[in-house]
């Protein structure tokens, strides 16, 4: 993978608890290319007043959830990340 | 074909149906969720659901990828989610399909809606009469840790109703505790193990003292115990139940149930029980009866080992024979004996059946 520059911007989309949290339900974010989940879970925490819900979060990428938090993102410009709290449909 | 959609309106139920039902198919399976009036005593006025659309829908169509991979046989499939606000009692989840026989169809319905709860991007919010702020709701299916900060997941209060309140609680036997909803959750598990902890405590405690109540149980068991027997009930005060034994002391000579005579009377012979142990020789009595069982006759009666062993060798044989082996092995000496009554029973066992056949050649050949 080509890197053009250190950082890229992605878009971040947020439901439920997060959205009212964040007050919004998209945002634009600039991270490191590669980056781990969870350090990128985290650091989309601590800029979007997750932080009482912070253990309940997963994130998911291009519409594919994320599983392991430690596995490596690969983020090009303009990926979808979304900040995913519980489930509860159904 | 797969229909699936995330729509904003009622759900028409005919018309799932009309889409899914096919000349070829004598089952449809529809499983219609709708919305409760109630949480934890508290009335709920609406619910407001959202998606992550795009994801939902691919999450769905997962679901219906994953349904024809384990019932090959399914037609069609439906699955309907509304969104936005949905009355109480509204349908809010509509999951259908056809089949040509009936398994697969309600099968695969139950699968469906169990994934669709652990894997679908959707939100529900339940919005209660006295409190307009509502509460995000999470699913028991759901694999990644679910909220803990409200009261209504971290303890059941259903389970645990407050029938009287105790008024006039002195103010010095009140704590105020300042921490987070995560850190109270924590005290209150840590608090629950404890209490789980010290009652298993209490009955190991308590079955320790049984045996030194009497001062012959100590010396008939070894040291390290694998009683399996002395029990004691000890009725707790908010005890509800109508059991009055404090204390049952079971027989240790019969711990094992009777097999041995059921299995007499189903084998319709009669068969010596077997003799309880004398009580000087308790300490081995287990041993005992089942070497007895066994008809093992210990040729060294101190040495432990050597008798574990003779049982081990003896199961091992009777293990590659079969579980009526004691009869069979019986038979060759009390074969004689055998009285009138059995054969009217109608249980053969292979001696006595070569014997009939040979009977019979016998009769011809005369």
């Amino acid at each position: 993978m080509e890197r053009t520059s250190s950082v890229v911007n992605i878009n971040v989309l947020f439901f439920a608890k997060s959205r009212e949290l964040a007050k919004t339900s998209r945002a634009e974010f600039t991270v490191e290319p590669v980056v781990k989940a969870g350090s990128l879970l985290i650091q989309l925490i601590e800029s979007f007043n997750l932080k009482t819900i912070s253990d309940n979060l997963i994130i998911a990428h291009n519409e594919n959830y994320i599983e392991n938090l430690e596995a490596e993102i690969y983020l090009c410009k303009g990926d979808e990340i979304a900040v995913i709290p519980p489930i509860s449909g159904g | 074909m797969d229909h699936i959609k995330l729509i904003r309106n009622k759900i028409d139920i005919n018309h799932i149906h009309q889409l899914i039902i096919d000349q070829s198919c004598g089952a449809c399976s529809v499983f219609v969720g709708t919305t409760r009036d109630h949480f934890e005593g508290k009335k709920v006025i609406s619910l407001e659901y959202e998606a992550y659309e795009s994801m939902a829908l691919k999450e769905m169509g997962k679901i219906c990828s994953e349904l024809r991979i384990r019932w090959p046989t399914l037609k069609h499939i439906a699955i309907y989610h509304r969104l936005g606000s949905v009355p109480v009692a509204e349908e809010s989840v509509v999951i259908a399909v056809s089949a040509p026989h009936r398994p697969a169809a309600l099968e695969s319905v139950s699968f469906a809606v169990d994934k669709l709860k652990s894997s679908v991007p959707i939100w529900k919010k339940e919005i209660y009469e006295n409190d307009q702020i509502g509460e995000w709701k999470a699913n028991m299916e759901c694999p990644w840790p679910q909220f803990t900060e409200t009261s209504s997941n971290a303890f059941e209060y259903s389970l645990c109703k407050i029938e009287r309140q105790v008024e006039n609680i002195s103010e010095s036997k009140l704590v105020q505790i300042r921490v987070s909803d995560i850190e109270l959750t924590r005290r209150i598990k840590c608090f629950l193990k404890r209490k789980r902890d010290e009652i298993n405590l209490h009955n190991i405690i308590d079955f320790k003292q049984q045996l030194r109540d009497s001062p012959r149980a100590e010396s008939m068991l070894p040291k390290d115990s694998c009683a399996r027997t002395q029990s004691i009930l000890v009725k707790q005060q908010q005890s509800i139940s109508h059991i009055k034994v404090h204390r049952a002391f079971e027989d240790r000579r019969q711990t094992r149930p009777d097999y041995s005579s059921q299995l007499n009377k189903l084998m319709a012979t009669k068969h010596k029980h077997c003799e309880l142990v004398k009580s000087n020789v308790l300490k081995n009595a287990r041993l005992q009866n089942i070497e007895e069982y066994m008809r093992i006759t210990p040729d060294d009666e101190d040495n432990i080992y050597n008798r574990i062993k003779n049982i081990e060798n003896r199961i091992l044989i009777l293990e590659s024979t079969s579980p009526e082996y004691k009869y069979y092995i019986k038979l060759g000496k009390e074969s004689n004996n055998i009285n009138k009554k059995e054969s009217k029973k109608g249980l053969y066992q292979s001696d006595r059946l070569s014997e009939f056949i040979s009977g019979i050649k016998r009769q011809y050949e005369l």
